[in-house]
């Protein structure tokens, strides 16, 4: 992707004798792509920076000596550029001969036949047989775990190494130099790297392959299904791949999920976690009408934050209808937490999003176990790192090895003391600014010593991040999930709006659920549930369950076309996947009143004061521009709200001693429908340093049991050698319905009891 | 022939050999006489002299031309296109299918189905395969895209059955294990064509 800012100046090159205008700054092969003018290449991969290992986009420059690189050379003003002539041709042919060199002859069976850049490029260079010689020796398959590397087919193009590196951050792969022996490597091999699979989606070949869709069907036979990710608040871009199941089965199947990987990403549990579809419900008019008795009665609609934001408006809609509570609790601190910061910065909606985020060069990450909470602000905060090698400081009780390579510094602080610490980092990165008294004396008043020592954030460390930030311009804020419930939420959000209005730092609040921020904007929440509750994928009195196993079924978000608000304040749209036989919401609705054709006829009155727009969900584009641009759905306006800012005192900061434990689900997972897909689906334990282990007089493999807001866990503790500290990490994945309906500080005190095995 | 030789519509240019015909009678007395000379000309005699001699020779000289359908059936052109078979490899047996769905693709009447696998020894195991035989125009298509020669056209041209499933079951189509001696090389649609080892360019081993 290229940087764009003001700054650069336009510049005119002759492309083929076509007259292209472009920035200053941008490469041939990207000018030339933005002006329809074909260049071959192998390597290229627009989202990572040029990795120059294939030598197929050379072009001519008139007056440059010899070949130049088109994807790393930057153009100049008035070049006269030419594509192609018979030399160069002639290179191009010699590399593609090349890379057939022992080639094994399999695309009959391999994976990637029918869009393979091998075989494309082998036929467009007419290559049909081999000049040249090798001795071939045996390079078996490698089982990688989700992913099965078979070196044969490499083509060492790098791809996969560049995007592991530069985008997901784990720098797992490497590549092992010599020749023709040249193959890349897992340097994790036995342990498990983030599965994300992104390295898988990239390369030209089928070298890299899922090892669950392997020879299981061919590229053609596969529809795509244009959707974006129902997992988490990012909402990637992604197409579900569908089949009918087999000769004998002819239900529709999601084989594998795809994306678009020129210009964006998924995590592991977009790429692998697909198969949540709701199956096998057919429409039961007496549950129908049981249903319907249901919501007829019913005080108070309970609901998680995986819903479409067309869901949301029908039981806002609902709620102006027949006055029920709405619950959400996944969404209900996020939406308070939304209306604190507003008072502050004076809008609706945070600043910053992810394209800014990649493009900071100071990022402090707050809050948030960034890694597993919001994959793709991580992969966001990689490419900061690794392109404008920002200064990234990540601010939290435990320290996260898994990211320790992209993070400058690491700031712990004491579990509960996040009111202190923003109020310390309001006071650092404001410092010497102008402000307005009122502001400036809440900050002057502020009792630092006293804070930094409760909160162990150490005077000479803010000095450090703040010496960090000198000198630089691009600054984002993320901010996460364990401010939303702390008890001191509110004033939290009125001081990261100070920090937003006042400082260069643009702040990304990333919600906590998929549709997190879509509910927060469409429905107004309360508090309290009263009397007979209705759960839509949450505990309740009667159960709408897309999970299956409830009072009644519903489509999961892959049955069901919609919207969603993402992270970046942005409505995309998603389709059916999977078809779905039973009733709908609307169904529902549409008997008790609301009188609406399809689901969609909502999207156009998803609410304008919000930031919505006024457009069908069938006119709402879904694409990206050839430079890379998004073209999903639309950007939700930035409204401006009443400004107040009130900040209130900071009384003593709560302490956490003895056995902590922090709710937080890791490993490509976010919620029950990840753990329902037969790739993810894992058994969840808690994890603990071996200090936490000392502190709670637990040994590896224990039984343990314990009650955390109502809820009893009962869990095998692991020690996980890489955690550090005394505060154990507990997963909610696997607790079905309960895992939608908490809403508590994420770390809590609690009492684990040993069981007898 | 040459087009000038059709475009030339003058026909009493051409030489047509005129037959030589009788006046027909036009009295009643001369069309009786034509009658009785025609019924009792010997000619009547040489035909069924001609039928004897036949049904003798048929029957005891075994000279008999009707094909006892459906105890005999007549051998077909390899070039037609019958329902499929599905071929086995002769060293080891192995059906050739490798799975790779290019019959799928080309049908043009999108009737055949598979279903396929990772297996145990890392191959692609075609684990069902079938085609519709109620949609298949025989178009030889399949055959000729198969890169394995696994899908041909066989010689069982009679489709009725029952279920036309019967036809159209992997197993069915592939040549029994017990019957790979008896397996025939196909020669229609999609062969290896004759001069096929001229057409391979060997690739140097310096080694
Ligand atoms: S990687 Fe491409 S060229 Fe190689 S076997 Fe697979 S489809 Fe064929
Ligand atoms: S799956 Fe993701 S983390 Fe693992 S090697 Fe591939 S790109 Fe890297
Ligand atoms: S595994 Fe694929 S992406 Fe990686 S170097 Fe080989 S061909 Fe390129
Ligand atoms: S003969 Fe033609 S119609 Fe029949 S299965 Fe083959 S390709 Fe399809
Ligand atoms: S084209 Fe031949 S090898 Fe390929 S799937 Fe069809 S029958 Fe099998
Ligand atoms: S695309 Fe430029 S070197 Fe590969």
């Amino acid at each position: 992707m290229t940087a764009r800012n003001n700054k650069t100046k336009t510049i005119t090159v002759t492309i083929d004798g076509k007259r292209c205008e472009a920035q200053f700054g941008q490469t041939i092969l990207d000018i030339a792509r933005a002006n329809s003018i074909y260049i071959p290449t192998m390597c290229y991969l627009t989202k990572v920076e040029p990795i120059a290992s294939c030598r197929m986009c050379v072009v001519a420059v008139e007056g440059v000596e010899g070949m130049i690189l088109s994807c790393q050379e930057k153009a100049t003003d008035g070049a006269v550029i030419t594509t192609t002539n018979d030399e160069i041709h002639e290179q191009r042919e010699n590399i593609m001969k090349l890379y057939d060199v022992n080639h094994p002859l399999e695309c009959g069976v391999c994976d990637k036949s029918g869009e393979c850049d091998l075989q494309n490029k082998t036929m467009e260079f007419g290559i049909n047989q081999q000049d040249f010689t090798a001795r071939d020796q045996h390079r078996p398959v490698q089982d990688w775990g989700f992913i099965s590397y078979d070196p044969a087919l490499c083509i060492m193009c790098e791809k996969c190494v560049h995007v592991c590196n530069e985008i997901v951050g784990d720098n797992v792969l490497a590549i092992s130099v010599g020749g023709y022996n040249s193959t890349i490597i897992n340097t994790k091999q036995g342990q498990e790297c983030s599965n994300c699979g992104e390295c898988m989606s990239v390369c030209p070949v089928g070298a890299l392959v899922s090892t669950d869709f392997k020879y299981s069907a061919n590229a053609w036979e596969l529809e795509k299904i244009p959707a974006s990710c129902s997992h988490c608040s990012a909402a990637c871009q992604m197409s579900y791949e569908v089949k009918p199941e087999s000769i004998a089965n002819h239900d529709t199947k999601i084989y594998r999920v795809t994306n678009n990987y020129e210009f964006s990403s998924l995590c592991g549990a977009g790429r692998f976690g697909y198969d949540f579809g709701n199956r096998g419900v057919e429409k039961d008019i007496e549950k129908f009408e049981e249903t319907l008795n249901a919501f007829r009665k019913s005080e108070t609609i309970s609901f998680s934050a995986n819903i479409t934001n067309e869901e949301a408006l029908i039981f806002q809609k609902f709620r102006e209808r027949s006055g029920v509570k709405l619950i959400c609790s996944e969404a209900r601190a996020y939406q308070k937490f939304m209306n604190a910061l507003a008072t502050t910065t004076g809008h609706s909606l945070y600043s910053g999003d992810l394209k800014k985020l990649s493009h900071s060069k100071g990022i402090i990450v707050l809050g948030s176990r960034v890694n597993d909470d919001a994959p793709m602000v991580k992969y966001h905060i990689t490419m900061a790192s690794k392109r404008k090698r920002a200064k990234i400081t990540y601010m939290h009780p435990i320290e996260d090895p898994s990211i320790s390579n992209i993070i400058t510094q690491f700031m712990k602080y004491e579990v509960g003391s996040e009111e202190g610490v923003v109020a310390l980092l309001a006071k650092t990165l404001l410092d010497g600014r102008e402000l307005p008294v009122k502001i400036s004396k809440y900050l002057s008043d502020l009792d630092v010593g006293n804070l930094s020592a409760e909160s162990n954030i150490g005077e000479e460390e803010l000095e450090q991040l703040a010496k960090g930030l000198l000198k630089k311009s691009d600054f984002t804020l993320v901010v996460g999930a364990d401010l939303y419930e702390h008890p001191k939420a509110e004033n939290i959000a009125r001081l990261l709006g100070v920090i937003e209005t006042h400082s260069d730092f643009e702040l990304i609040v990333v919600p906590p659920a998929t549709n997190a921020l879509g509910v927060s904007l469409i429905c107004e929440l309360d508090d309290e549930a009263l009397g007979y509750t209705i759960g839509y994928n949450t505990k309740g009195d009667y159960i709408l369950s897309s999970m299956g196993g409830g009072d009644m079924d519903m489509p999961a978000l892959n049955q069901q076309e919609g919207s969603f608000t993402s992270i970046d304040k942005r409505l995309v749209p998603t389709h059916v996947a999977l078809p779905y036989g039973g009733y709908v919401l609307n169904d529902i609705m549409n008997s008790l009143g609301l009188k609406k054709k399809y689901t969609i006829s909502y999207t156009k009155q998803l609410p304008i004061a919000k930031g919505y727009s006024q457009i069908e969900f069938d006119s709402l584009p879904d694409y990206f521009d050839i430079d890379g641009s998004e073209h999903r759905g639309y950007l939700l306006e930035n409204e401006k709200v009443p400004k107040r800012v009130e900040l209130a005192d900071i009384s003593d900061l709560p302490t956490y001693d003895g056995v902590v434990i922090y709710r937080c689900d890791t490993g490509s997972q976010f919620s029950p429908f990840t753990n329902m897909t037969e790739q993810l689906n894992r058994e969840a334990s808690l994890r603990g340093s071996s200090q936490f282990a000392t502190v709670a007089k637990l040994d590896d493999g224990d039984r343990v049991i314990f009650e955390i807001d109502g809820t009893e866990y009962q869990r095998v503790f692991k020690i996980d050698t890489s955690m550090k500290g005394t505060v154990a990490i507990n997963p909610t994945y696997d607790m079905g319905l309960s895992s939608t309906s908490v809403s508590y500080y994420r770390f809590s005190k609690s009492k684990l009891e040993k069981m007898d095995s | 022939m040459s087009l000038e030789q059709f475009k030339n519509r003058s026909v009493g240019t051409q030489t047509y050999k005129m037959v030589d015909y009788e006046p027909t009678p036009d009295t009643g007395m001369g069309r009786f006489q034509r009658v009785v000379s025609r019924t009792f000309r010997g000619e009547l005699f040489v035909g069924l002299y001609v039928t004897m001699r036949e049904m003798i020779n048929a029957l005891f000289g075994g000279g008999m031309h009707t094909t006892k359908y459906p105890f005999e059936k007549l051998p077909i052109s390899p070039r037609y296109r019958a329902i499929h078979d599905m071929l086995r490899l002769l060293e080891s047996g192995h059906y050739r299918c490798i799975g790779c769905g290019l019959c799928e693709k080309i049908c043009i009447s999108d009737c055949i189905k598979m279903d396929t696998r990772y297996d145990e020894n890392q191959r692609k195991e075609v684990t069902e395969y079938t085609i519709n035989f109620g949609r298949c125009i025989f178009c030889g298509y399949c055959a000729e895209v198969c890169p394995e020669l696994a899908i041909v056209h066989g010689q069982r041209y009679e489709t009725a059955s029952e279920q036309r499933a019967s036809f159209s079951i992997f197993d069915d189509m592939l040549t029994p294990k017990d019957a790979l001696g008896q397996q025939q090389e196909f020669d229609g649609f999609g062969a290896v064509s004759p001069n096929a080892d001229d057409n391979i360019k060997k690739t140097p081993l310096a080694y």
